[in-house]
């Protein structure tokens, strides 16, 4: 297949040229799979086959593009595309700076993240992943809820400045895990994401389901009085707050448009606390990585955060050209980020709960519905979700209703870290939204930060 | 092509399926435009084909979807194979209510096909909008247009076939500007209906647009002055360009009976509702009248018929305050009715909408309206209120994961003191309670102050999917609200 794939781009270059277009052309393929469930039952059992051409045309200053649906048979339609893209460029508007064309050097093809057992799940194992993932915790009020999504996805690349391609094939598979009370709306949740068959493993989910099932069944849930508290945040709410922080942080682009906390003069400046360190680093196979950007920019660790020292914006290419900055090899579908563990040994939830505390800890697993409040002071807020717990400092357990933090991302990872875990683990953070983009970050699973405000609580589920 | 697509679904339906249908899409195609500072960021178009197969078999669903349309025996075969996987884990077998066999077309209202008008013309407006907002405090500036249009035949196993064609255009301006503290501002103009009765090319109004850029720069650069909103209780009166998403999000889709019924509580929540408060829960002051009504003449919650093909309604939720009805599809109001044991719905409510070929239609917002009132203009709510802030403009929400809760950031604020409105406030935001906040819903204002607002990218759903709908709102007043937090 992959031969076909890059033949089909050549041809399709070589028709470029012979038209005297400059295009770069840009395949997308993806065979998705998504098993849902919903009070206990299959609601939804989905496979999609999709095919997008991406054609951007340039002249001088003027750029425009045309995406298709299509499939390896129909070129004439392909041809079609580039057509109208070098038809459109002829009607744009130039830019105020030159766009970079992606030239490749040499060609590149990455194969290494696919492993075609996990692509092609079959219904049953995805069933059985459930089945055992949620054995004997369902009854006539718990019930069984969330996806098992997998798949492959592969990009190819060409362009009329080279004749190299480019070449990446993933496949991927999240699994997202939720028991919920009919009655009592509490959920509880447990996620994994895995990059090879291996790693799918429905007993560690398990596991950390019937753990704090026992808790939110056993414990009385509590309205925690607005005020202060020293929070600890799981894998998942520090994703997601590293998410935001893509964004609004060490995003380049961003910063050069005002919707940055963080500014030039801050690179080579603490920001952060010094347990914090974050890296873009494409070594990292659980996070499906782009070796190569898709400028064709070999791609390596990039430090983002050292010891709390920022060290550096991450620049797309087109906010780059933009800018007169030089690029960062940045230009992908998704960064690798990786950040480090602390000193803590806390490997699991029970570790957490059984640690010595000196304080209350209000445990946040998941933070629901984040959003940017203020992106130039960094200020996000969000609700919890999904398994929060109060831990006293008595070493006794309450479930707490769901509260809301609104506050910056400099004081979650500023000098108020108390700790981080020394375990880390990939967290999927793919989104389902147009084509397939395997995702996941790599984050420590605890985190503590100390005399964090919580603004809102509410009185029940 | 739709003749091979009924002997497919004949083909499975001698294979005894329940149920099965198909969505063709001959053609989905968008154009997009993106201007920033005067640079052409985005000039793209996309086209897509395909068909989406729903197979219903012994309870369970099953889907496929592929552009490639050269094995359609293999596409209903898979998405058969899926039903059959699925019927291996069935509690409440998928029912769907009753519906007519239905031979129908529809088409969006649209004098100017959008796709017809030349691209220099469509850069030629941002240019001109762009020029309008090059303005002293603006830092930032955006224009974007975007359209889009897909023909769609729905055909069932039950009879229908059903040929639509949606035509949409979304069009907004933008201005940021940083104030002394360094702190980046922002004001927004999204085109809604504007009283125009079609929705193409024609609905692109350039003195409109030219009005409202000249408007938001202006407001802009009042924000950079300005002082922090205050942190407070007081009265909020919401306009449009907020009020639209205060109702979408702790009206539209707390009252999303799939949502209501669980179906979401993997990814995007649930719902404070329950099944015993329809009838009885006070939901808002019994100023509150809102309606799921599909049949406004042009909106992007305006389609026809649902992709179950279940023709579009006006449907009561609130009523006088009182919770009545929820946004419904064929399959969950039948779930609904047997879980309650009581007939709570009568049959669909018309709102199971997919994004594309390729997903599965699931119960979206269509225009969540809300009844206009008898308490007059701005200035009439504005000069009955003690103490408050009228608020504009979306920069922020996050919503509790049943709704129960939300917190907003808006663009602008504006004090109000004794009837009076004083000053420009900014970094504005307000939160609160879902049920108290709408039952201290104390003034709604009258058709005067009544817009229907567009929304182009309602999320929902797994795999995700990005849905277009409406919100038809009048201005309105609630009281003791906290706000500056």
């Amino acid at each position: 297949m992959r031969d076909r794939i890059l033949q089909t781009l050549r041809d399709l270059r070589a028709y470029a040229l012979a038209k005297g277009y400059e295009v770069s052309i840009d395949y997308h393929e993806e065979e998705s799979a998504l098993m849902r469930f919903a009070n206990s039952a299959i609601s939804l059992n989905t496979s999609e086959h999709l095919i997008r051409l991406g054609v951007t045309a340039y002249d001088g200053r003027k750029r425009a593009g045309y995406d298709l649906i299509t499939d390896l048979d129909k070129v004439d339609e392909m041809k079609m595309a580039i057509d109208t893209a070098a038809e459109m460029v002829q009607h744009a508007q130039p830019l105020a700076y030159q766009p970079t064309i992606p030239t490749f050097s040499e060609s590149f093809a990455d194969e290494s993240n696919f492993d075609p057992a996990l692509a092609s799940l079959s219904s049953e194992e995805k069933l059985a992943y459930f089945n055992a993932a949620a054995q004997g915790l369902e009854s006539d009020e718990i019930k069984l809820s969330g996806i098992l999504s997998n798949g492959a996805t592969t990009l190819a690349q060409i362009n009329t400045r080279s004749e190299h391609t480019q070449y990446f094939r993933f496949s991927d598979a999240q699994a997202t895990v939720v028991l919920s009370h009919l009655n009592l709306k509490w959920e509880v949740q447990s996620e994994q994401s895995a990059h090879t068959r291996s790693v799918l493993d429905p007993q560690p989910v398990h596991r950390d389901l019937a753990f704090l099932l026992d808790r939110y069944q056993r414990e009385a849930p509590v309205s925690l009085p607005l005020g202060r508290y020293d929070i600890v945040f799981g894998q998942a709410a520090i994703a997601d707050l590293l998410s935001m922080m893509q964004w609004i942080g060490f995003n380049g682009g961003s910063m050069k448009r005002g919707f940055s906390m963080l500014g030039e003069d801050k690179v080579g400046q603490k920001v952060f606390s010094e347990k914090i360190t974050l890296s873009d680093d494409p070594s990292r196979p659980e996070t499906f990585p782009f070796r190569r950007d898709l400028m064709g920019l070999p791609r390596g660790r990039f430090p983002l955060f050292e010891a709390g020292v920022f060290k550096g914006f991450a620049w797309f290419q087109d906010d780059a050209d933009e800018f007169g900055v030089q690029p960062t090899g940045h230009t992908v579908m998704h960064k690798s980020l990786v950040m480090e563990g602390g000193e803590k040994d806390i490997p699991d939830l029970e570790a957490l709960i059984n640690m010595p505390r000196e304080n209350d800890l209000l445990y946040i697993p998941f933070l629901h519905y984040m959003n940017i409040v203020n992106p130039s002071k960094g200020l996000v807020t969000a609700s919890s979700r999904f398994g929060a717990l109060y831990l006293k400092k008595d070493g006794s357990v309450a479930v707490p209703y769901n509260v809301r933090i609104t506050q910056s991302l400099l004081d979650i990872f500023g000098e108020k870290v108390a700790w981080l875990s020394r375990q880390t683990l990939p967290y999927n953070t793919s989104m389902s939204y147009g084509a397939r983009n395997p995702t996941a970050v790599i984050v420590p699973l605890f985190m503590c930060v100390k005399d964090l405000e919580i603004s809102h609580s509410n009185t029940s589920y | 092509m739709l003749e091979q697509i009924k002997q497919q679904i004949d083909r499975l339906k001698a294979k005894g399926v329940t149920y099965a249908d198909a969505r063709y899409y001959p053609f989905e195609e968008s154009n997009q435009l993106f201007m920033q500072n005067g640079n052409l960021k985005n000039a793209s178009s996309s086209r897509e084909s395909g068909v989406g197969v729903r197979v219903l078999y012994k309870g369970a669903w099953g889907f496929s979807a592929s552009s490639d349309l050269s094995d359609l025996p293999g596409l209903f075969d898979k998405a058969f194979e899926n039903a059959k996987a699925a019927a291996e884990r069935v509690t409440f077998p998928v029912r769907l209510a009753e519906k007519d066999a239905i031979q129908a077309q529809f088409a969006s209202p649209c004098q100017i096909n959008p796709f017809e008008v030349p691209l220099s013309e469509k850069v030629a407006f941002l240019k001109a909008m762009d020029e309008r907002m090059n303005q002293p405090g603006v830092f930032l500036r955006n224009a974007y247009l975007t359209f889009m249009r897909k023909q769609i035949v729905f055909v069932d196993s039950e009879g229908s076939q059903i040929e639509k064609l949606i035509t949409e255009v979304f069009a907004g301006l933008e201005v940021n500007g940083m104030d002394a503290q360094g702190v980046m501002h922002e004001r927004k103009f999204r085109l809604g209906q504007m009283g125009k009765p079609t929705r193409g090319w024609e609905s692109i109004d350039l003195d409109l647009f030219a009005a409202n850029a000249e408007r938001i720069v202006r407001e802009l650069n009042e924000l950079l002055v300005a002082d922090d909103c205050p942190k407070e209780d007081r009265s909020v009166i919401l306009l449009p360009g907020i009020m639209y998403l205060q109702t979408h999000e702790t009206i539209g889709h707390a009252l999303e009976l799939d949502r209501i019924l669980g179906y979401e509580l993997a990814y995007a929540g649930g719902s404070f509702v329950t099944l015993d408060d329809f009838g009885k829960l006070r939901y808002g002051s019994d100023l509150l009248t809102v309606r799921a009504d599909a049949t406004v003449p042009n909106s992007p919650g305006s389609f026809g018929y649902d992709d179950d093909g279940v023709p579009c309604q006006n449907v009561t939720l609130i009523d006088k305050g009182i919770l009545v009805g929820a946004i419904t599809g064929r399959q969950m109001v039948e779930e609904a009715n047997a879980r309650a044991k009581k007939q709570i719905f009568q049959g669909s409510g018309g709102a199971n909408r997919a994004t594309a070929f390729y997903r599965v239609p699931i119960e979206r917002m269509t225009n969540i309206n809300i009844d206009p009132g008898n308490d007059g203009t701005l200035d009439d709510i504005v000069a009955k209120t003690e103490r408050g802030i009228i608020l504009d403009g979306d920069r922020s929400w996050s919503i509790g994961s049943n709704r129960e809760q939300f917190h907003f950031a808006t663009e602008i604020g504006w004090l109000v003191e004794d009837g009076r409105k004083t000053k420009v406030v900014k970094n504005a935001t307000y939160k609160g309670f879902t049920l108290p906040f709408w039952n201290s819903l104390s003034a709604v204002g009258d058709e005067s102050t009544w817009q229907l607002q567009f929304v182009e990218n309602c999320g929902k759903g797994q795999p995700n999917q990005i849905m277009q709908l409406g919100h038809g709102i009048p201005i309105c007043r609630f009281d003791n609200v906290r706000i500056g937090e």
